[in-house]
């Protein structure tokens, strides 16, 4: 008897410690134990439609980035048990259990869904009215994949990817609790830089915009190969993280990364009135003039769409052609007679030879 | 003697500036005209957008993008992981392909689709488990196989995965969370094994490996019902049920013998848990304690 009541009072200790616990120092996974099943890798099927389902979830890469401080639930609200059937779509626009700390509200990724709206990607034309080929419009899940911090480190020095841990020691010297110090520096550096190296930019554009069914649909040039071949697009491949990539010059500097407006929108980045100060952007060509705006950026060489270009392509393709294969031939030729000093298709007379064979045997040393 | 072996060098220089004048002629002529890969590419693209039906369109973008990955610059680390489509989290890893497997051949490494309560943990065994490990018995009266790792590339017998028995250390340690990745991804698969005449050889060895690749690619000379007949033979060492899940994860006598196969004392404590066999046995009656939900209780 006396050992039953130890057990129950054991117990509800037990209860109350763990409803104690403050559901923000959780770990991210862990509440649910969605790692119990989801920490192996090959968890997954052919869903209904085909496409492969990877359920695996890599909580290392999952804890580096914003969303850590999300429990699973938060986004996956429907899944309540264990098993659980197919989850249902993620709403990003949805409130999760994070408190926002500037508004004091519970955070939410609505603001920018209404952003999105407003943008030429949006669902919605300008009367409001649903826009053709719903399906091609995208949602956040479209261009991204969990966001991942890219910290800099700017303790000593030229900056360098990475974090301070001398930073972060200053830091937790007052913020000691949890991982807030952290979270903050990771979370604020990451902002210091662009959220993705450019080139992964432009993949996620090249998914609809270098997509030919798509930009038939919606008559459209292919804006991605177009780049691709500029010198931009062409330093970007190298891997420079300096050059601009589709972000840059679509949204207007300063602009939410997600309000990319139609060039025909007087407050577009790429209306023709406001090119000149898109190349202008304080971190890029600052001293530009209004005619370094005025080249076709996104050159395509259709000869129905744009014969100019298309023939002026031709024009500078066979004169490069011409120049550099006569001039190689030239050279193949004197190399040949280097190597046959004496060779010809046909033999002079004996008279003649006689005088010209010294000639060429002095010529030789 | 000297003015001949000059003469001779002589005539290789010139003959090696003409062999690279012919070949900075082939160098230019795609940076000139275009380059093939990327006229092939468009081809791709193209072929893709006028593919017909959805199931067309599909077949076209799995061509394309079958050895497609994904980069992301970290700038200090680049992940480098597979593409799927509409995959959200990061996957961290590249899914190793099993090349020693002769049933993979056909039926892919994600064949389970059948129940749907189960059919993504059983996937989940398909990376660790050769598929006649649980979909095959030895006959009755035949000396019991001995289970084996084989490795996933080259298909021979190999030791137990170093991944495997490193695990225990993470019991130990704090970073217990944040090592999660090493689970499953062993390089290799156990698989039964027979011993003929002093050798032990997989059951699925490289012999039935042939026998299934000719069957593969010139089944289409067959009639229909010789392929039939071929199916039939292929398969005849599979049972009719398989291995319940049940058999491996029970704490007495489990059917695989998991610390033979090294797996560390503390993993085999979880696969065989009392915890991991309930749930496995009221499986649908498994719910999540409310209290341990943030906010319930």
């Amino acid at each position: 008897m006396h050992e039953y009541r130890f057990h129950q009072v054991l117990l509800i200790l037990i209860v109350l410690f763990v409803a104690t616990i403050p559901p923000g120092e959780v770990q991210a996974g862990e509440e649910l134990n969605c790692l119990i099943c989801h920490k192996h890798r090959g968890l997954s099927r052919i869903d209904e439609n085909g496409k492969f389902r990877l359920f695996y979830i890599n909580n290392e890469l999952f804890e580096s980035g914003p969303h850590r401080r999300n429990n699973c639930q938060d986004c996956h609200t429907d899944i309540v048990r264990i098993p659980h059937d197919p989850a249902k779509k993620v709403d990003c626009t949805q409130q999760c259990h994070v408190v926002e700390p500037s508004g004091k509200a519970r955070f939410s990724h609505k603001p920018i869904a209404e952003t999105l709206a407003m943008s030429v990607h949006g669902k919605l034309d300008a009367e409001g009215k649903p826009k053709k080929y719903q399906e091609d419009y995208p949602g956040c899940k479209d261009c991204h994949d969990q966001p991942l911090y890219r910290p800099l480190s700017v303790f000593k020095g030229e900056p360098r990817s990475g974090i301070s841990e001398r930073s972060i020691s200053r830091c937790k010297s007052c913020h000691r609790t949890g991982n807030f110090a952290e979270d903050f520096y990771e979370h604020v550096t990451s902002r210091l830089r662009k959220g993705r190296f450019p080139l992964e930019t432009i993949e996620v554009c090249a998914k609809c915009h270098q997509n030919p069914g798509f930009l038939e649909r919606h008559e459209l040039d292919d804006a991605v190969t177009t780049y691709e071949e500029t010198f931009h697009g062409k330093l970007i491949k190298l891997g420079s993280e300096r050059t601009p990539d589709c972000l840059d010059c679509h949204v207007v500097e300063g602009e939410n990364t997600h309000l990319i407006e139609a060039k025909t929108v007087p407050t577009s980045a790429t209306n023709k009135a406001n090119v000149g100060n898109t190349c202008r952007a304080s971190d890029c060509h600052k001293k530009a003039s209004a005619q370094l705006a005025s080249f076709q950026t996104h050159v395509t060489y259709e000869r129905e769409k744009y014969p100019m270009q298309f023939y002026m392509l031709m024009f500078f393709k066979a004169l490069m052609a011409v120049i550099l294969y006569f001039f190689l031939t030239m050279i193949f030729f004197e190399l040949m007679r280097r190597l046959f000093p004496a060779f010809a298709f046909f033999k002079e007379s004996k008279a003649d030879d006689t005088d010209t064979r010294p000639a060429l045997k002095d010529r030789e040393q | 003697m000297v003015k001949l072996l000059k003469k001779i060098i002589f005539k290789l220089y010139v003959l090696c500036l003409m062999a690279f004048t012919v070949w900075y002629g082939y160098f230019m002529y795609p940076l000139i005209f275009g380059f093939e890969g990327k006229e092939k590419a468009a081809e791709s693209l193209l072929e893709m957008g006028a593919a017909g039906t959805e199931e067309e369109k599909m077949f076209v973008r799995l061509i394309a993008e079958q050895t497609k990955t994904k980069k992301t610059d970290l700038g200090y680390r680049v992940i480098d992981q597979p593409y799927i489509e509409g995959r959200f989290h990061h996957i961290g890893f590249t899914i190793q392909q099993d090349n020693a497997s002769i049933c993979v051949r056909c039926h892919g490494n994600v064949p389970h689709d059948e129940s749907k309560e189960v059919r993504s943990f059983l996937n989940m065994h398909a990376f660790y488990l050769a598929c006649e490990t649980c979909h095959s018995r030895p006959d009755e009266g035949v000396k019991e196989w001995a289970f084996r790792w084989y490795d996933k590339d080259t298909g021979t017998i190999t030791n137990n995965p170093q991944a495997l028995k490193d695990i225990e250390k993470l019991y130990h340690t704090e970073q217990e969370i944040s090592q999660y990745p090493i689970y499953g991804n062993y390089g290799a698969k156990v698989a039964p094994t027979l011993n003929d005449f002093g050798e032990t050889r997989l059951l699925h060895g490289v012999k039935e490996m042939i026998f299934v690749d000719r069957f593969v690619t010139e089944q289409a000379r067959l009639q229909p019902e010789q392929k039939s007949q071929m199916k039939k033979v292929i398969h005849r060492k599979v049972t009719k049920d398989p291995v319940p899940c049940k058999d491996c994860h029970q704490e007495v006598g489990p059917y695989l013998p998991f610390a033979e196969l090294g797996y560390p004392p503390s993993r085999v404590r979880e696969l065989t848990n009392v915890a991991v066999v309930n749930m496995i046995q009221r499986y649908k009656e498994f719910y999540i304690p409310s209290l341990l939900k943030p906010g319930g209780g």
